[in-house]
């Protein structure tokens, strides 16, 4: 039995606005071990990309992180200094980021990005030593080495994510964070992007952190995953559990919404109504407004929030798991 | 029916759209101190008329050029020592101090001794009353000439920006749009009108005629507008040329007239409108240096005010005859100053970008 | 590249022809010429104002005038000056043009430099009181009245505090018994400018290139103080010694009209600094730095201020080719007599020859600017580098 590298423990974060508090990520845990993937799913704008954005700190200016820890193999990061932070940051955990296209600096070559991080990480390394590392990194996802001395316009978008992705590996990171990273991508590159993902993670044994509204990217990518549903994780396991016995509504519609290629053809169902503004407190249930059969108890408001262990190692939504 | 709906719908989205723009210039607080500044002078240079035309202020006594009041004052003689410092001064410069007289300044009235008291008109005479800027050495009213300066200022600025820009939109949209042999010969136009130096250009100017307000807005608003502002026009009409709503209008078989009219130049009217709000700044500035050189045929402005306080010496007398040097500097500044700052506004407003969240 | 400069050195030398003939017109339709002044004079016999125009070839048609002024121009004679009459233009100009250069030159670079700092400082501290205040002082002295402005820190540090001189560029005293001209100590000052400058960019150069963030600073730190030695050592030493004391006048009668151009000049620059940096501070790259655990400082310097700096630098070099334009003025207040002095001088007597060759200097210099702009913009952002090579 492998350790947890990630642990997260009731994470809330919210964004200061003119209009309000917005709660973002609302009581999140979950845990990471070594060398496993694990999935986080759910629609645009549900918290999963604020909840990157707070496993490596780098939140805008207007989030908070108002409780909850997150620690990086038994090191807690909440309240570190950003000097700390500094260190912890691609070291510790490295993110591929959504667009590739936006993540490279235009004006600086992008064997000179990376070095850059690795400059930063391992300061007592020779030029040689360093130049040696990108190319092995490039090689890794298949890259030509020729490439570090080129100005990110000049790659295409596959190129780039790849660079990304061997920008995210270059400091010997325990966890890498992969936020979409194949959306501005096409299908065939896509896929070509997520064979290289899991090759490398594999390859290095990594944790990885896979971030997506996909979720048949997630079956194929995760061991364990979670789904997220504004703000909050509804439902959390193995990845094979919970697609072949998923106990939230949120979840069944998610996975009903998605053609599959192989097996019986059926109707797609659609997802009615939008995910509810995250603008101060509410009671119950969040999901209740969309749930296809809310229970009474569910539209009453009435129910808690909150994870009840529904098989080894998977739990779901207390209130939807009793309601629906 | 319908023509007069959409019409109605054109408006009222005008409307929402003046207003939300409003709304966002609102939140620039610099660019808000800019706009009550520009207004502030604004009320000025319209508060002289009226004065005038009420009959509040004399004519004779206010009028920024003509006007005259003799302030009667009563000084102590005084005896100015040879050398410094004494108890007393400490330089030459402070004898004789304030409500003194140098006795050898008065050779012209005989019988005068030192310590006697000695009634004289004084010309500057500071702030009172009568004149709240006090009067300038020719006992001209201070104040009454800062809003005349206002008047010139505006008239200026405002003609010379919107003639420049005018010129330079028409201009910069023209070279963007028909490119080519056109476009090459604008660019050549404004590099030959960017190469020539721009003082020299405008003395050389003034030397032709002797240049009024009229002349110099309109010389300062064709320099400017031929020059590098049809460059930066230019490269904003060019990105509206690409754009897709473009391309629909002419598959719908907009004429190139109309395209121009209905759809590149709005586009680039927001820019237009930054560039003529920056470049009243620079109207404002040139006409000042202008006058301030004495180069211009101008009864009054501000440039001519900080002109005759140098040529009159009194700019070496430090703050002494503050009334005489201040005021007039700083409302150069400060009206340049504030149509700046609502130009800044404008830019956050039209430049979504930098808008803060 | 290469063919897109010899294409643009077409353009450019077509455009200078007609900016020749456009000036040449333009200085002879000034009502009277620069020998007016003699017919006033009642006691010159009355050909001799047609006389001299004879001999300066003011009485032939000005067509004539014009086609011989332009042959003359490209063969390399600009003729004599009317008012200085031995002397030629370009003598006069190689006269005034150290003068100019020396104290704009540095001007420009003091105020370049603070400029892009506060603008840099600015953009980072968005909303804090400080930028606020910054702000408010950066407007006030980009739009204040220069001259006035100019004149109240003469009187300042001038007259009232009495620390710095107020006007021109030396003590006559001091330079009765001086063995060399003052143009001189200027021209060794500017080669020891250029000298300076060019050992700090090839210390910058060579340093870029080192792994260790630290070994790279103290390179450069190194070579900072190298500098410091060697000019302590070569203002000691053999015939600096001799100028020095005459370069350290120039250098005091520089301070305050340094002090007073940066002043309004750096405001330009740090405004122009905060908006794009600001821009690019949006950037997804900014996040992807500040993940990758690089210090703030270098995300600052060498992400965004990097990015930042090309609309800087353009702006930058186009307030260069302003430098004789602008040093009218400044020279007019602080009675320096450089060349912003004789361009003004020679329109106002309409001295011809030498108002023609300092325009033309001033077009020369703003055509090369601009092209020199376009050509740092293409190495500053390698996009743009690209589509001009294919």
């Amino acid at each position: 039995m492998s350790k947890d590298v990630l642990v997260v423990k009731d994470l809330n974060m919210h964004y200061e606005t003119l209009a309000g508090n917005v709660s973002a990520v609302k009581n999140v845990s979950f845990s990471v071990k070594e060398g496993e993937s694990f999935g986080l799913v759910g629609e645009s704008g549900c918290g999963k990309t604020s909840v990157a954005m707070s496993l490596l700190q780098l939140q805008a200016d207007n989030a908070k992180i108002s409780s909850g820890s997150i620690s990086l193999d038994g090191i807690e990061m909440v309240g570190m200094s950003e000097s700390e932070l500094r260190k912890v940051r691609w070291d510790g955990i490295s993110i591929v980021f959504q667009g590739a296209m936006n993540a490279w600096n235009p004006v600086v070559k992008v064997g000179e990005q990376i070095r850059e991080a690795i400059r930063e990480h391992y300061p007592n390394n020779t030029k040689n030593e360093n130049t040696e590392k990108i190319e092995s990194l490039f090689k890794m996802v298949d890259l030509d080495s020729s490439i570090m001395d080129r100005f990110p316009h000049e790659l295409s978008g596959g190129m780039k994510q790849r660079a990304v992705i061997a920008l995210a590996l270059s400091c010997d990171p325990k966890v890498v964070i992969a936020d979409e990273p194949t959306t501005a991508l096409d299908v065939v590159i896509q896929d070509q992007i997520l064979k290289e993902i899991k090759k490398v993670q594999e390859l290095l044994g990594l944790s990885l952190i896979y971030i997506s509204h996909d979720i048949a990217v997630i079956a194929e990518m995760t061991d364990q995953m979670a789904v997220m549903y504004a703000g909050s994780i509804v439902e959390i396991g193995p990845t094979d559990q919970v697609f072949s016995n998923p106990k939230h509504a949120y979840t069944r519609l998610l996975l009903e919404s998605t053609p599959s290629v192989v097996g019986e053809k059926k109707k797609l169902r659609s997802l009615e109504g939008e995910p509810p503004s995250l603008i101060g407190e509410e009671n119950g249930c969040s999901f209740s407004p969309r749930c296809p059969d809310p229970s009474d108890k569910c539209k009453s408001g009435n129910s808690e929030m909150g994870l009840i262990e529904v098989a080894d190692g998977h739990f779901a939504d207390k209130c939807c798991v009793e309601c629906g | 029916m319908e023509e007069n709906f959409n019409q109605d719908l054109q408006k009222e989205l005008r409307r929402e759209a003046i207003k939300r723009n409003w709304q966002l210039f609102k939140q620039s607080k610099l660019g808000m101190i800019g706009l009550y500044i520009v207004i502030f002078f604004l009320f000025l240079a319209l508060l002289q008329p009226f004065l005038f035309l009420t009959g509040i202020w004399n004519k004779g006594v206010y009028d920024p050029v003509v006007g005259y009041e003799p302030i009667k004052d009563t000084l102590l003689v005084v005896e100015c020592p040879k050398e410094y410092p004494t108890e007393k001064y400490e330089s030459y410069q402070d004898c004789p101090a304030k409500g003194e007289v140098n006795v050898k300044k008065l050779y012209m009235a005989p019988g005068v001794e030192v310590g006697d008291m000695y009634e004289t008109f004084i010309q500057p005479a500071p702030p009172s009353r009568r004149h709240i800027l006090g009067t300038d050495s020719l006992g001209r009213d201070i104040f009454s000439q800062i809003m005349e300066g206002s008047q010139v200022a505006f008239i200026l600025g405002l003609l010379s920006a919107t003639l420049g820009v005018g010129i330079s939109t028409i201009l910069g949209t023209i070279a963007a749009f028909f490119g080519g042999k056109i476009d090459a010969y604008l660019m050549r136009q404004s590099d030959l009108i960017l190469m020539l130096p721009s003082l020299p250009l405008l003395f050389i100017i003034s030397a032709f005629a002797e240049l009024k307000v009229w002349h110099l807005a309109v010389v300062l608003g064709v320099l400017g507008g031929l020059g590098g502002s049809v460059i930066t026009i230019k490269s904003q009409a060019l990105q509206v040329k690409v754009k897709p709503f473009v391309d629909s209008a002419r598959i719908t078989g907009g004429s190139n007239m109309k395209i121009l009219f209905s759809h590149v130049l709005p586009n680039v009217a927001p820019l237009a409108l930054l560039f003529m709000v920056f470049s009243v700044t620079g109207a404002i500035a040139s006409e000042s240096v202008l006058s301030f050189l004495g180069l211009l045929n101008i009864d009054m402005s501000w440039g001519i005010m900080i002109y005759l306080s140098q040529t009159d010496g009194f700019i070496f007398s430090g703050m002494r005859y503050w009334w005489l040097i201040l005021p007039a500097g700083l409302a150069v500044t400060f009206l340049a100053g504030g149509f700046y700052l609502v130009g800044r506004g404008l830019d956050d407003v039209f430049n979504p970008r930098l808008r803060k969240r | 590249m290469a063919e897109y400069i010899i294409r643009r050195t077409f353009q450019m030398t077509i455009v200078f022809f007609l900016f020749l003939i456009f000036s040449y017109l333009l200085f002879n339709a000034i009502p009277g010429n620069a020998f007016s002044n003699l017919l006033l004079n009642p006691n010159l016999p009355p050909d001799a104002y047609q006389r001299v125009l004879e001999i300066y070839g003011l009485d032939k048609p000005l067509l004539e005038r014009t086609q011989m002024y332009i042959v003359n121009f490209f063969k390399g004679d600009f003729g004599y000056s009317y008012k200085y009459f031995p002397k030629t233009p370009i003598e006069l100009i190689s006269e005034r043009l150290p003068r100019t250069l020396m104290l704009f030159s540095i001007v420009n670079i003091v105020a370049f430099y603070t400029g892009f700092f506060i603008g840099k400082v600015l953009a980072w501290r968005r909303g804090s009181k400080a930028e606020t205040w910054i702000t408010v002082t950066s407007v006030f002295s980009y739009t204040v009245f220069y001259p006035w402005f100019a004149l109240m820190m003469l009187w300042v540090f001038g007259y009232k505090l009495g620390w710095l001189p107020i006007g021109k560029f030396l003590y006559p005293e001091k330079w009765y018994d001086a063995p060399f001209d003052s143009d001189v100590v200027f021209t060794s000052m500017i080669k020891f400018t250029v000298v300076i400058s060019l050992i700090q960019f090839a210390a910058y150069l060579a340093s870029r290139g080192i792994e260790s963030l630290s070994l790279r600073r103290n390179i450069r730190f190194g070579s900072l103080i190298t500098i410091f030695a060697g000019s302590y050592f070569y203002w000691n030493n053999g015939d600096a010694l001799i100028q020095k004391p005459y370069a350290s006048d120039i250098a005091f009668h520089m301070i305050l009209p340094v002090m007073v151009v940066t002043v309004v000049a750096f405001a330009g620059t740090a405004l122009l600094t905060r908006t794009t940096m600001m821009e690019v501070l949006k950037e997804d790259y900014i996040l992807t730095a500040r993940a990758k655990g690089i210090s703030q400082k270098r995300i600052r310097d060498r992400h965004a201020a990097r990015t930042a700096l090309l609309p800087v630098v353009t702006s930058f070099i186009f307030t260069i080719v302003t430098i004789i334009d602008g040093s009218v003025l400044t020279e007019q207040i602080f009675s320096w007599p450089g060349m912003g002095q004789l361009l003004l001088q020679s329109v106002l007597e309409e001295d011809i020859p030498v108002a023609m060759a300092t325009f033309s200097f001033v077009g020369v210099f703003a055509l090369i600017a601009h092209l020199l702009a376009d050509v740092s913009y293409s190495y500053l952002d390698p996009r743009i580098r690209i589509k001009s090579q294919g």
